[in-house]
């Protein structure tokens, strides 16, 4: 591998960034809300009864946050904080911080996302890459409508009609949340089962939606595989059946899936926002559609901040790995 | 050649099961290790759905403070600070609490608080003036920084400790009403806190949370044992001062478990199957689904409309006073006439509603004052749906009907653009917007995020919003309509309506240092402030506000509800604790 190839997709990286992160500053202000005047008034009209000194609040903490300086200084100000990693404050959720409820969410998004994607991604692949398959057993063929149909539904949609078969109707699953009221977080085996039965609906709406997609772009992918001449030349050196199968056609055809992984893995920061809402999931994507909600400018900042590094990156080293990926691919230009 | 291709082999598999193990730890739950909850059984824990969580998750479950900026009291800290005392608008009650009397002098210019004897924060210090000093001192000099830091600053000069049980306020103007401000009712009340804690710390981010160091610490009958993005629980203290003086039963409940709300259909679902004891507040719509599915579950009014209790918040459609033609009052009197109130509690809420007449709720510490008024009332009839009436008050003014829709005196379209937010703007705003449309009025309806600033600042012309004024005596309702006061220098006008009359004002001002216990010379003063503002009409009265809360008589029974009236039952409001001591097990 070429030292400059790395240092030149680093740059465009690191470019990326800047870029989406300048946008991200800049969209939020768009709207013309004041998000400190929305939060206190908010507060201090809880119940209905709004307690005096409101406007006096409203300057000191437009000061605190910086919100009174003109709008190039806090761009400024906002970069500064970005390159030093400091996310700053939630203002609807102050003193706590963005990068603390960031971290407080991520792994909730990570397993539920994470895991989804990749089971999403191996059992779409795997039977997309069979479908394509003469050899494949005929029932398979069958699988394939009722899962491109699952395909065109939202995630969300699956998950309101998985909620009410399983958890309402038959009360076999959890309704919502994370975990079961009163147990005790930890890593044992008691909890992280309940963990895991709490994941079962949202996953499972994620994994019913998403296989299709897979499936349906790696049969695409196959096709075209199975007419190269390198196939015909190793079906006519009488190599077996199931050799062409994964070694020649699936390791060929995977290669534009293994892009599609890498970004959609860069994407589960952002979270599944509606699967997460609908089953009171403590995810990202929750936290996110409550920022925006709340106009919480640092707090929708800070998220989309995250998914943009985590996407860049993933980009990233996805240009750095493909060529290791694929010999074909070279680190020269052209 | 052979060799290279071995290398090449080598390392992607070096890179696949690098990435995997990395994706592995970075799927472990990071933090979530603390101590294990003591088991509790279920028919001895209370499963609660709160209402301020936002989708699913507690954001502020750090926050044990409350009177940290992003810290919200009906999320929890009201179970964990007492008040000086409660007062119960249903009962029309004070329970005089951490305090155990008051006296102010004759010119409301100095109060004297007696502390209860032997109490203690969970900690093993005790309880004392000091603590009450310093909060109210600290109050005062945070002024702005703090939720009521402003309503204090403004009255109070100085707390003085003269003896451990006897705290002295003197103000600076008379303050007839500050013992009640300080009271816990609704949302309004001072949280006391504990000065060896506080002290030092910067109130507007202190979290007051270390479950390690017992943090928060409290006066009352529950310590936090878990909080969480899912999760807050509260077992009950095996000592409770208020349970050693007879003061209050021992809660019969072990542990509470609060739940974030995710949304109405998960509440309800919930409810049906008893996953939950005290559900967050439903929609009128859903309470038949949820009574004809489990006979357990029960409201406020029993398993029958209206499915709650009336709370302290009328609504009303605010129209701006300062906006042509809304300035004119025969212009608001014809929008009143425009607006059919019984539609509106068929169509938006089922029935289950009943209208408001002037802009305080109905409680019984209040009837007085709608007697004093009756015969106004019947004069400047508040609810009177009459179209004909309306339209000849616009044509008075030079309003012209074409095509069924109204042109003012300029030619212009008579329009009326509504905002709204919650249950009272998404279920009353389009049958209002409607209603107004059908008589000629060019209305529309909008529900923006930023309702609140909008309508604080005066940024709308038509809004739906409620009246966070009296319950027991007039004076706060009166206040809201305030545009300036000389009896309370440097107070800050509410007035969403932006209406102004220097005379009632004025009276208002005389409202403010009458003692809040001479209801004969309140109820001449009301009156008087009434024959003003009932022409007038600033805002047009509609309905009652309602709190529609599910309870689940599966494992508890004696909720507050209307033949046990203690106060109301709403988790969120300040008073909620005298709701929990007096539920007893369903076994029992």
């Amino acid at each position: 591998m070429q030292l400059i190839y790395v240092v030149r997709r680093f740059g465009v990286f690191l470019l990326i960034v800047w870029l989406a992160a300048t946008l991200n500053f800049f969209l939020p202000k768009l709207s013309g809300q004041d998000p400190v005047r929305t939060k206190l008034l908010e507060e201090a009209s809880l119940g209905g009864y709004v307690h005096a000194g409101i406007e006096d609040m409203v300057k000191v903490y437009q000061k605190k946050f910086g919100l009174d300086k003109p709008l190039w200084r806090q761009y400024l100000n906002y970069v500064a904080d970005v390159a030093h990693g400091n996310l700053n404050y939630s203002i609807a959720n102050y003193p706590r911080t963005v990068a603390g409820m960031i971290r407080d969410a991520m792994p909730w998004t990570i397993g539920l996302l994470g895991l989804t994607t990749v089971f999403s991604f191996v059992a779409g692949t795997i039977l997309g890459a069979l479908l394509a398959w003469p050899g494949a057993p005929r029932w398979m063929r069958w699988l394939m409508p009722p899962l491109w149909a699952l395909h065109a539904i939202p995630f969300f949609l699956l998950g309101l009609v998985l909620m009410y078969l399983f958890a309402f109707q038959f009360q076999f699953l959890p309704i919502f949340g994370g975990y079961s009221a009163g147990a005790s977080p930890g890593l044992t085996w008691t909890f992280v089962l309940d963990v895991l039965r709490h994941a079962v609906l949202p996953a499972l709406s994620i994994v019913l939606v998403s296989v299709g997609g897979w499936a349906l772009a790696m049969r695409g992918m196959m096709v075209t595989t199975m007419g190269e001449d390198y196939v015909t030349f190793a079906e006519a050196k009488g190599l077996r059946s199931a050799t062409i199968f994964t070694r020649y056609c699936i390791r060929n055809a995977i290669l534009p899936q293994t892009t599609g992984l890498a970004l959609a893995l860069g994407q589960i920061l952002s979270g599944a926002v509606l699967v997460e809402v609908v089953f009171g999931y403590p995810g990202i994507g929750a936290l996110l559609f409550q920022a925006i909600e709340e106009n919480d400018f640092f707090l929708i900042q800070g998220i989309v901040f995250t998914v943009i590094v985590a996407l860049g990156f993933a980009t990233f080293l996805l240009d750095i790995l493909y060529p290791w990926l694929d010999p074909r691919i070279s680190y020269r230009r052209g | 050649m052979a060799g290279r291709t071995t290398r090449a082999h080598a390392g992607r598999r070096d890179v696949i099961k690098g990435g995997m193990a990395v994706a592995a730890a970075a799927m472990l739950p990071a933090g979530v290790a603390r101590a294990e909850l003591a088991n509790i059984p279920r028919d001895q824990t209370m499963i609660l759905i709160g209402i301020n969580s936002r989708d699913g998750r507690w954001v502020d479950y750090e926050l044990w403070n409350p009177y940290a900026i992003g810290a919200n009291h009906q999320n929890g800290p009201n179970l964990i600070y007492e008040p000086l005392a409660y007062y119960s608008a249903f009962a029309d009650k004070m329970y005089m609490w951490l305090a155990e009397s008051y006296q102010y002098t004759p010119d409301f210019r100095q109060l004297t608080i007696k502390t209860r004897q032997g109490i203690k924060w969970s900690d093993g210090t005790p309880f004392s003036a000091e603590d009450v000093a310093y909060t109210f001192n600290t109050l005062r000099d945070l002024g702005p920084k703090v939720k009521w830091g402003v309503d204090v600053n403004q009255a109070l000069d100085e707390a003085t400790v003269t003896d451990p049980n006897t705290v002295v306020l003197k103000f600076k103007i008379p303050s007839p009403r500050f013992f009640f401000f300080a009271s816990y009712k609704y949302d309004i009340g001072i949280y006391m806190v504990p000065k060896h804690i506080f002290q030092g710390q910067d109130w507007a981010s202190f979290k007051h949370y270390d479950l390690a160091k017992g943090w928060p610490v409290t006066t009352g009958p529950w310590k936090v044992v878990e909080s969480s993005l899912q999760q807050k629980v509260f077992d009950r203290r095996d000592t409770w001062w208020a349970a050693d003086q007879k003061l209050a039963p021992m809660p019969r409940i072990m542990r509470n478990i609060w739940l974030p709300m995710v949304g109405e259909q998960e509440s309800a679902q919930a409810q049906i199957t008893n996953r939950s004891d005290f559900g967050g507040p439903l929609q009128p719509a859903t309470f038949p689904t949820v009574i004809r599915q489990n006979p357990k579950v029960t409201t406020w009014s029993g398993r029958k409309p209206p499915w709650g209790y009336v709370d302290w918040w009328p609504l009303s459609l605010y129209v701006n006073n300062e906006v042509k033609p809304f300035d004119d009052p025969d212009v608001r009197w014809a929008l009143s006439h425009y607006v059919d109130r019984k539609q509106i509690i068929e169509v938006a809420y089922l029935g289950a509603e009943t209208v408001s007449r002037l802009p305080m709720p109905p409680y019984k510490p209040l009837l007085p004052y709608f007697d004093v008024v009756k015969d106004l009332l019947v004069k400047y009839n508040t609810i009177e749906f009459n179209p004909k009436k309306g339209d000849a008050l616009l044509q008075a003014k030079g309003f012209k009907k074409k095509g069924g829709t109204w042109e003012m005196p300029d030619g212009k379209p008579f329009t009326l653009g509504i905002i709204g937010f919650g249950l009272s703007g998404s279920a009353m705003g389009p049958v209002l917007s409607q209603m107004l449309k059908r008589h000629g009025v060019t209305a529309s309806l909008s529900l923006p995020p930023d309702f609140d600033s909008r309508f604080q600042k005066g940024d709308f012309t038509g809004s739906i919003y409620g009246h966070g004024g009296s319950i027991r005596e007039p004076y706060d309702t009166l206040r809201l309509y305030q545009s300036q006061s000389i009896a309370v220098p440097g107070a800050h006008a509410v007035n969403f309506s932006r209406w102004k009359n220097p005379a009632y004002d004025k009276i208002v001002d005389e409202v403010y240092i009458t003692d809040p216990d001479n209801v004969a010379k309140l109820k001449t003063l009301f009156r008087a402030a009434m024959e003003i503002w009932l022409p007038a009409l600033p805002d047009i009265q509609l309905v009652q506000n309602y709190h529609r809360i599910p309870l689940n008589l599966t494992r508890w029974k004696n909720w507050a509800t209307e033949e046990n009236p203690i106060v109301n039952n709403a988790s969120w409001h300040l008073t909620y604790n005298l709701v929990l001591w007096n539920v007893q097990s369903a076994k029992a």
